[in-house]
């Protein structure tokens, strides 16, 4: 077995004429994106409150190889040499303005709520009005920097959440140039780095930026190893801004800083499956390279996501089990774990039936660490499962983080402590979100299932049924949310759009809520009176929010939660189902028009919402 | 896709290499070491051999298109229930052994030296390992070769057939021709064939090897007349006519002891029968753990739409064949499996209630979960006109771990976690040609690709390589599920992320260890095995040695290395003079020191030449191989072109020899049916196997016995081996009658 040498950079002429000559590599076509407006009833998702319509399928190029990748030699199936990772095509949406972000979660009406016995069914057309409006606060597509008062998670999420590392001076930015805007160092178009191959930039991108209406939304897309910036406002969505082909790497990851956008600056952080991190300050066109060479950590990073609220610091999950939190300003320093164990949770073998490591939270370097001048900031290692996906809750308290091991754990990070573990009811978990107002944690898995969490109670709550394969993307719509109702979307492996509603109040009968699930009934009808009788007593405390259960939280533990039962955990059918792609679907999200969707090959597909007042009367 | 090449092509040579032929030439200075594969490099550091066989990794023969039973052999050896049960059954052997059973001596086959080992008819097996060897010294040393020389597959180094030769090369290959069932106090059965190849691998004291399972086919093609011929044949049908042997033979042989305990006159052979199993009956005759293993219950419910009547049927079932779905995932097939089903048309339902055939509504769930849970994926389907089958390359995606959603309301731990230790591949584009390998989950080796006569280790994601989508035509098509704990399952995944992390520093090492200092030091404080002709001879007293000394005895193809006589010599040589020494102790002291030092001087010497010489050949590795890669990349590419030439050429071929109608009837089905009393397909499909073993006409004694009496069949047996027929006859109407592993589809039948 031997190892190739590595790739020489690109474009060296040598090599690539070489190869050409050898007639081991097709010559470099530049594939365009391709726009397409399929119509019928095939395109149309039919929901109680109306009708979505695809408005377009973008179906972004696939890159021809790389010259200096290694041509298929083998093609034997049974080849081990191991395959690097790579992803689906994933979005970061970014909206420069505020009227694309999503209406905030009323928190108010605790008092009522936890009264609830009457299952009014009915979801607010418009469940923004009345409330404050989104311009109150920082504008955050992703439910960013909101402070809160009075959230269900009582004591715990009282007022604003302090900022991350808030404890350390040494991270407290430094103040002669705060406010100014700091861009990466090199120039990516004219980069002779051998990790990018080439960037192609729109030749009108300052005009096109100009004339853009400014509440549109960009989105930044990866697509095997090329990464678009895209101008989903514009009429001419097809053409790219800027393209950027890297050599040997495949972005798996992206996020945009909610706090830094501007019209003039935009912090982009890619994670790669080189276990390498770019910052890409696409208006600028410059980056910086982080973790170069996996000094820090060799393994891909499979999720990214800055930390609320800050300009510098990301969170990224490693599929070695660590999540680092890198400071996109300071230099790599190779990473040396420091003594910090007083600081894992020594308590936390206490519940659980399996004592073990991976209970613990390790904390390599915590972010009070004195040695802040270089990277890593943080380093926390979970387990040795690679991690698929993580989420800050909207309170950015907590991070939930899923693993392959098909553990979700709740870490209050700003703490750095692992408060809860929950299991999957098999096989690892893909995706994971926090509902809007923070109470809820979904999660998608290799089970096939959506599982609903509730945070403040520490259970499972149901678990949606209805997917045909693995779910890999879950996400909760804002819009159509309520402090009683809410609306999620799920995406899957079966190249399916799910949609599933659910009811605080319906929730917690299991009978009801399963109506369609024969399944479940029957094995409702034969559980004993006694495991009924505890279902509902459970479901009695879980109607009220502001339980005791978050109070005897200050002990140092994690809680680890065993699975719960086929037989006594609710289950919940979705609103509506459908193939909406050939292929695997990878990505969803929300925007106030329309559902938008990416599938493995590239299809970014946008359904546009009901039009208003057209299917009203369907609506309840 | 290369290797498909050779399963096809080896069709003409079914067991041909016999154990005869193979008497090595021993070339002079044409015994290199070999590189050590991945897997022994893995094994490394292991400790002493394990006594439970939870540690032997062999490879196993491929004679022919046998890759349908290599691999399940494979992932029935890997479920630690079935493999203990196995040894452990029958309770006692007639022979007192300490160990249960008298020690079986495998014959070892000698490494296959070149190609006149291989038969010389036809198509021989490849160029021969000194030719070979020349090539690589040649590319080694930079010259071109002659054109149009690399051809064949295994000349690659990396392609399988390269490494599965070389399995073969570096042997131990245990040559398993004889039969011990007798030590059993058994008749000769697939059972016991079975138990053999087990035994022997657990008494072998080597870790790696390749295991050459003649008998075990023999008596299994004895048995199943569809699988006399050499054509590709099905590994999942293989695995439930295999579950299906052993079952009736273990059962057979409780039923056997239990008559002989009755009193009768019997001639002076049965008494001695009769003595050898009194022994065996000690205890229980201990049958029921085939059952549980592998053995679950299905509940189909029916309910009638004419007098809503519901009635309840329970079938056991050794495996779920589930259909499949474009985008689906095992645990949704699953489920469709289960989803409800309209009987109407002409598939109606007799209902007894209402005393006719009616509309009804049929849905399946299972009562109870077996130990191990075979998953077949239907992936063979009859094309529209029925003439054929085609595959189906859905991507169907599978878990590690699963639990059924499918259970019925009273089944017993119906959340009971599973996962997945087993996955049988098959590659290839019909039904009618490929190849079978299996990916299995080792207790504490982490993941290892098993394809014939080659193991290697693999990380765990390559599991996931086989849901269908891949190019290069592999699906998973065998699943195999055993069930676990939480606790376990948490556990392993620890170590697992553990052992990928060092995994991976491996696959990062592997390109440095040939200049790695370690390796070096590895090399020198190990004496190697010989090599040497003579001292495979004595292999089995050389492999006896404690585990350090595993045989790395593996020519190696690239650089000629020292002359290994003056490595061996040394050792061999210490434990007669310190024999000696003792003896002149008592005379001279001083001498016996002199000797003891010249002696080690000696070795040191051998030692340091040796390890310089080691050092050398490194360098020149290290040299050589930049210039290799470039080679291997250039040829590769035109040797890739040349393969699918010849894959084409070889399908034409094959398509040529008339490949007959479709495999028999039920074949769309597949499942362990065939057996069931049921519809039409299957029943006719036994029928008209039993008829063919009729008209077959080797066997007019078996003819006459009807099929009630197979158990006083079994009794009578002669002790000696009984007759073919008579065993497949019996075989043939357990298949029938019992209830055993019956399909979805079959179960309706009145």
């Amino acid at each position: 077995m031997f190892v190739l040498p590595p790739p020489p950079r690109y474009p060296s002429q040598a090599a690539y004429s070489l190869a050409v000559a050898n007639g081991q590599v097709t010559p470099m076509i530049e594939t365009n994106n391709n726009l397409s407006h399929p119509t019928g009833p095939e395109y149309q998702l039919v929901v109680g409150e109306g009708t979505y319509i695809l408005k377009d399928d973008l179906h972004l190029s696939t890159p021809p190889p790389h010259p200096s990748e290694a041509p298929i030699i083998n093609p034997n199936p049974l080849g081990t040499t191991p395959q690097p990772a790579t992803s689906g095509t994933k979005l970061s949406l970014l909206s420069l303005s505020s009227r694309g972000a999503p209406p905030l979660p009323l928190y108010t009406d605790e008092v009522n709520r936890s009264g609830t016995t009457g299952f009014r069914t009915s979801i607010q057309e418009h469940p923004s009005e009345g409330r404050p409006s989104g311009d109150l606060v920082p504008p955050s597509s992703d439910g960013g920097s909101i402070s809160m008062t009075g959230s269900g998670r009582g004591p715990v999420s009282i007022g604003s959440a302090p900022a991350f590392g808030k404890g350390n001076q040494l991270l407290s930015p430094s103040g002669k140039d705060a406010g100014k805007r700091r861009k990466p160092k090199n120039n990516i178009a004219k980069s002779n780095s051998s990790f990018i191959s080439r960037c192609i930039v729109h030749e009108n991108l300052s005009k096109r930026l100009q004339d853009r209406p400014s509440d549109g939304y960009f989105a930044f897309a990866n697509i095997n190893r090329a990464f678009q910036w895209l101008d989903l406002s514009s009429p001419q969505k097809v053409d790219h801004f800027t393209k950027i082909l890297f050599t040997k790497g495949h972005c798996l990851c992206h996020d945009v800083n909610q706090v830094t956008k501007s019209h003039s600056h935009i912090d982009l952080i890619m994670g790669f499956s080189t276990g390498e991190i770019i910052w890409f300050e696409p208006i600028s066109q410059k980056y910086t390279r982080l973790n170069k060479n996996g000094i820090i950590n060799t393994t891909p990073v499979s999720e990214i996501r800055w930390i609320p609220g800050s300009e510098n610091l990301f969170l990224a999950a490693h599929m070695d089990g660590s999540l680092v939190v890198y400071d996109k300003e300071k230099d790599d320093a190779a990473y040396l774990p420091e003594e910090h164990s007083q600081n894992a949770n020594d308590a936390s073998e206490r519940s659980s039936g399996h004592a073990n490591h991976s209970a613990k939270l390790h904390i390599g370097k915590s972010v009070d660490s004195k040695n802040q001048k270089f990277n890593p900031v943080s380093f926390w290692k979970l387990s040795n499962q690679r991690i698929n996906a993580f989420a800050f809750s909207p309170d950015n308290r907590h991070i939930a983080v899923v693993s392959e091991d098909g553990t979700l754990r709740i870490i209050d990070y700003l703490k750095e402590r692992l408060l809860d573990i929950y299991s999957s009811y098999y096989g690892g978990f893909i995706c994971v979100c926090w509902s809007p107002d923070g109470k809820y944690v979904l999660t998608g898995g290799q089970d096939d299932l959506v599982s609903i969490w509730s945070v403040a109670e520490s259970t499972i709550v149901a678990r949606c049924q209805g997917h045909q394969s693995w779910v890999t993307a879950v996400c909760f719509d804002p819009w159509r949310c309520d402090d009683r109702n809410y609306r999620f979307g799920s995406v899957g492996e079966d190249c399916r759009l799910l949609l599933w509603d659910f009811n605080v109040g319906m929730l917690h009968r299991p009978k009801a809520s399963s109506v369609r699930q024969r399944g479940s009934i029957l094995s409702r009808i034969a559980n004993n009176p006694l495991q009924r009788a505890e279902t509902q007593t459970t479901t009695g405390s879980r109607v009220r929010p502001n339980s005791v259960v978050s109070v005897d939280r200050d002990e140092e533990s994690t809680i680890e939660h065993p699975v719960e039962p086929r037989a006594t955990t609710a289950m919940l059918p979705p609103v509506m189902s459908k193939v909406i792609d050939p292929d695997p679907l990878y990505w969803l999200a929300f925007t106030q028009e329309s559902i938008i969707t990416s599938c493995k090959t590239g299809h970014i597909r946008t359904w546009d919402r009901p039009q208003d007042g057209a299917d009203k009367s369907d609506a309840i | 896709m290369a290797n498909l090449v050779w399963d096809w092509a080896e069709g003409a040579q079914v067991g041909s290499t016999s154990p005869g032929v193979a008497s090595p030439k021993h070339k002079k200075d044409a015994e290199p070491e070999t590189e050590a594969t991945p897997l022994m490099k893995m094994l490394q550091n292991a400790g002493p051999v394990r006594t439970d066989g939870s540690d032997k990794f062999f490879g196993m023969e491929n004679f022919g298109n046998t890759c349908y039973c290599n691999s399940v052999v494979q992932a029935l050896y890997y479920s630690v229930p079935f493999r203990e049960n196995v040894i452990r059954y029958p309770p006692h052997s007639p022979f007192d052994t300490p160990n249960g059973h008298p020690p079986i001596v495998t014959p070892i086959r000698a490494p296959v030296q070149n190609g006149a080992a291989v038969p010389p008819a036809g198509k021989p097996k490849g160029i021969s390992a000194a030719e070979a060897m020349k090539r690589r010294a040649a590319i080694n040393s930079g010259q071109p070769l002659p054109p149009g020389q690399i051809q064949r597959p295994e000349d690659k180094p990396d392609s399988p057939e390269y490494k599965k030769k070389h399995a073969m090369l570096a042997g131990p290959i245990l040559e398993l021709t004889y039969e011990n069932a007798s030590s059993y106090a058994m008749e000769e059965s697939t059972f016991t064939a079975l138990k053999d190849i087990f035994m022997a691998l657990i008494a072998n004291p080597s870790r790696i090897g390749v295991l050459s399972p003649q008998r075990f086919l023999e008596i299994f093609k004895r048995d199943n007349e569809m699988f006399r011929t050499s054509m590709h044949q099905d590994a999942h049908e293989f695995y439930g006519l295999v579950l299906n042997a052993v079952i009736s033979n273990v059962e057979a042989n409780a039923r056997r002891l239990k008559e002989l305990e009755l009193p009768h006159d019997d001639t002076a052979l049965a008494k001695a029968a009769m003595a050898s199993a009194a022994n065996a009956m000690g205890s229980n005759s201990g049958t029921g753990w085939v059952h549980e293993i592998f053995e679950g219950v299905l509940t189909s419910e029916t309910k009638c739409l004419t007098c809503e009547t519901a009635s309840q049927r329970d079938e056991t079932f050794l495996d779920l064949s589930i259909d499949l779905e474009e985008h689906s995932s095992v645990t949704s097939c699953l489920r469709k499996f289960s989803a409800e089903e309209m009987l109407c048309e002409r598939n109606k339902f007799h209902c007894d209630n209402c005393g006719g055939l009616q509309e009804a509504e049929k849905r399946m769930k299972i009562k109870r979960l077996p130990k191990i849970l075979a998953l077949h994926l239907k992936r063979f389907k009859y094309t529209e006109d029925m003439t054929r089958l085609q595959k189906l390359f859905h991507r169907v995606v599978y878990p590690y771990h699963l639990r059924m959603f499918n259970t019925t309301d009273d089944a017993e731990d119906p959340d009971r976690l599973y996962e997945l230790y087993a996955v049988v591949v098959h590659i290839g584009g019909n039904a009618y040609h490929g190849h079978y390998v299996s990916v299995i989950k080792t207790q504490d080796r982490g993941w290892l690709l098993f394809d014939d006569e080659m193991v290697e280790p693999v990380d765990k994601n390559y599991v996931r390589n086989f849901f269908g989508d891949k190019p290069g035509m592999a699906c998973a098509y065998v699943l195999f599920y055993q069930e676990t704990t939480e606790e376990a399952m948490r556990k392993e995944q620890e170590a697992e992320g553990l052992a990928e992390v060092t995994l991976a520093s491996q696959e990062a090492d592997a390109s440095l260890v040939d200049s790695h200092p370690n390796g070096i030091i590895r090399q020198a404080t190990n004496p190697n095995t010989p090599v040497d002709d003579k001292e495979y001879l004595s292999l089995d007293h050389a492999m006896s040695a404690p585990l350090p000394t595993i045989p790395h005895a593996n020519p190696r193809p690239m650089v000629p290395s020292p002359p290994l006589s003056a490595q061996f010599p040394a050792p061999e040589a210490a434990k007669p003079k310190s024999k000696e020494e003792k003896e002149r102790e008592k005379k001279e002291l001083k001498e016996a020191e002199k000797a003891r030092k010249a002696a080690e001087k000696e070795k040191a010497k051998a030692d340091e030449q040796r390890r310089k010489d080691l050092i050398n050949s490194r360098k020149e590795i290290q040299k050589t191989q930049a210039d290799e890669v470039k080679r291997a990349l250039a040829a590769s590419k035109q040797s890739a072109a040349e393969d699918e030439e010849k894959r084409k050429r070889e399908a034409a071929a094959a398509a040529g020899n008339g490949h007959e109608p479709p495999k028999e009837n039920g074949h769309s089905d597949r499942g362990f049916g065939l057996h069931a009393l049921s519809r039409s397909q299957k029943r006719s499909k036994s029928l008209s196997r039993k008829s063919l073993g009729f008209l077959g006409g080797k066997n007019g004694e078996s003819k006459g016995t009807s099929s009630g009496d197979d158990s006083h069949l079994a009794v009578e047996g002669e002790p000696g081996p009984p007759t073919p027929e008579k065993h497949s006859k019996f075989n043939k109407d357990r298949f029938s009658f019992s209830g055993l592993g019956r399909k979805k589809s079959n179960l309706m039948s009145p």
